[in-house]
């Protein structure tokens, strides 16, 4: 038992919540503490704390990560949240947070850390758990949202990207398999392969597009701060292209960026 | 005691009358048609850190509806200290959104910084109440405003404790003028579990701080019954409820309902009960106690709290 510069509320209180958050076997029983009832013994009182703990926050993980849970599988999800909430409790006032050091959970106990050959679907799987967690946090990130969204009718000179504007590029497919399980079509875990895409907040609305790496670069150099003409020149230094031929590639981009909402007027 | 808090403060508040959790799954519903509710009830830790669309809709909705601030994070029982990081966006969103008022629970939810986002029992004794009294106080000089806090319902007693919980919510209220948010499913669950009589509870509480009630639905386990915010509100419970009514005279009255979540007239027209055990005369001797039992369930669920992008995604 603690110390008498303790209180006994403190101890009693370090006492539960270690039964609760990491029911390691402890030399004070539950009968020291707490009363049998004409029901149940102290036992099992104190037990429907621990297993409403973690089936609790074991939802809430769920929740926070639905297509990680698919790709997973309920089993094997359900085995990682646990252990992630025990190696890892909460010590926030918010749940919003509960998930945040899921996916640097997962690369730490990955199978394969020992070895030299990584197994590629575990990098999948920790790239979709980063990637679903950012999507909670761009979800409800603070960003004025009162703009007047762009229409084909806007000068090159007038396009702003929307506040809320993140580009991610990942080694495997994750927004394009993110995008399948949301429609709900079933998708299988993918192979290998270099992917960028955008994730834009607008009107409250999350909109996330798949695009390719010359779209990234341009679109990094908006973010960045850069005018449509100066992200222009850039992009076409950095891929060696005809300036000719890019204005009618800039003219399709440009269309489809104005369609998924990444502009606003200035 | 409390300086800040003038003593009449809490009788102060106003009766809002009937009304319903706000839940995400609502907010269109409620944007678009205007149900007539009297009030809404909006869980703190939801809206605090929000920047996107939970504060954008609670900002419409506090235009056109009373709200009262609903926590469960304040953890006013534990041996840490009061988190003021927490104290300072409660009274930010309260000084947006102007609430009736703010509650939270007589609970610990952690020790040493940690939350086990449950609402755990303390044990009911001198040091506790002592200790909780001046937590309170403080978090009522700094919010500059009276708090209002719920009886949990709890699944175990501890050997320390040395006070009935309803002598302790009123010790609570004459040191620090708090206000007493009564859940009278709480009531009622604690009483199975723990071998107390439901309806000795309430009469023994001190009726004039009762600002508010809760009234929820529950699932009988067999030998103890689980708070899962997940149904029809028990008969029972609505028994007690009527003897509460009585007592205190009528206070702001909320459906709490967090799991299998029904679409907004079910869970208002569930609400519109409570109209039906106001100001009548039930016996609260005959209880009948519930046979349905039901297994893995699971007390206060919290995963509403969490955005579940997948579904805004499909909106
Ligand atoms: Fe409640």
């Amino acid at each position: 038992m603690p110390t008498d510069a303790q209180s006994e509320l403190a101890q009693i209180q370090n006492w539960m919540q270690s039964f609760l958050i990491s029911p390691e076997p402890n030399p004070v029983k539950a009968a020291d503490f707490i009363n049998d009832s004409s029901r149940l013994s102290a036992a099992r009182h104190l037990n429907i704390y621990r297993q409403s703990y973690i089936a609790r926050l074991r939802e809430c993980m769920k929740n926070q990560f639905s297509a990680l849970n698919y790709a997973l599988g309920e089993e094997l999800f359900q085995m990682f949240a646990e252990q992630y909430l025990d190696a890892y409790p909460s010590n926030s006032y918010t749940l919003n947070n509960l998930g945040k050091n899921f996916p640097s959970y997962l690369e730490e106990t990955r199978p394969d850390a020992e070895s030299e050959e990584k197994e590629s679907w575990i990098d999948f799987i920790i790239a979709l758990a980063n990637f679903e967690f950012s999507l909670s946090e761009i979800f409800d990130e603070h960003a004025e949202e009162e703009i007047v969204l762009a229409d084909d009718s806007a000068p090159d000179e007038a396009l702003k990207l929307v506040r809320v504007f993140h580009l991610f590029q990942h080694p495997y497919p994750v927004c394009r398999y993110y995008l399948d399980v949301v429609k709900k079509k079933n998708p299988e875990l993918p192979f290998e392969e270099n992917t960028w895409c955008a994730v834009t907040r607008c009107h409250y609305r999350l909109g996330l597009l798949e695009i390719n790496p010359a779209q990234y670069f341009f679109l990094e150099k908006l973010r960045r701060g850069l005018s449509v003409e100066e992200a222009k020149i850039y992009t076409i230094r950095k891929f060696s292209l005809d300036p000719k031929k890019f204005e009618n590639l800039w003219y399709m981009w440009r269309k489809s960026f104005i369609d998924s909402n990444f502009f606003h007027y200035k | 005691m409390n300086k800040e808090v003038s003593p009449g403060s809490i009788k102060n508040l106003p009766n809002p009358g009937l009304g319903l959790g706000l839940r995400s799954k609502h907010f269109n519903y409620i944007l678009e048609n205007n149900p007539e509710i009297d009030w809404f009830e909006i869980i703190s830790e939801n809206f605090m850190d929000s920047g996107g669309r939970p504060k954008h809709v609670l900002r419409r909705i506090a235009e056109r509806y009373p709200v009262a601030m609903h926590g469960v994070s304040l953890s006013i029982g534990s041996a840490d200290e009061l988190n003021i990081e927490y104290l300072k966006k409660l009274k930010n969103l309260a000084a947006e959104i102007n609430p009736l008022w703010i509650s939270d629970h007589l609970c610990w939810t952690g020790i040493n910084n940690l939350n086990s986002h449950d609402l755990l029992p303390l044990p009911l004794n001198e040091e506790s109440l002592k200790h909780a009294c001046r937590k309170i106080n403080k978090a009522q000089d700094f919010l500059e405003r009276p708090l209002v806090f719920e009886n949990p319902s709890t699944y175990l007693t501890f050997k320390l404790s040395t006070i009935s919980e309803w002598d302790f919510l009123r010790f609570m209220t004459e040191e620090t003028n708090c206000g007493i948010l009564l859940d009278v499913n709480n009531v009622y669950v604690s009483a199975f579990n723990n071998d107390f009589d439901a309806a000795h509870y309430i009469e023994q509480l001190p009726h004039e701080s009762i600002v508010q009630m809760h009234i929820a639905g529950h699932r009988n386990c067999g030998d103890y019954i689980i708070d899962t915010h997940d149904n029809f509100v028990a008969p029972e419970v609505w028994k007690l409820f009527s003897r509460a009514w009585n007592l205190t005279g009528g206070a702001a009255v909320l459906l709490e309902w967090d799991s299998e979540i029904p679409d907004f007239d079910a869970y208002h027209s569930e609400l519109l009960k409570a109209k039906n055990f106001m100001n009548v005369v039930t016996d609260i001797q005959e209880f009948n106690e519930e046979k349905k039992y039901q297994f893995e369930v699971v007390s206060n669920p919290l995963d509403f709290l969490v955005t579940d992008v997948i579904h805004e995604l499909n909106r």
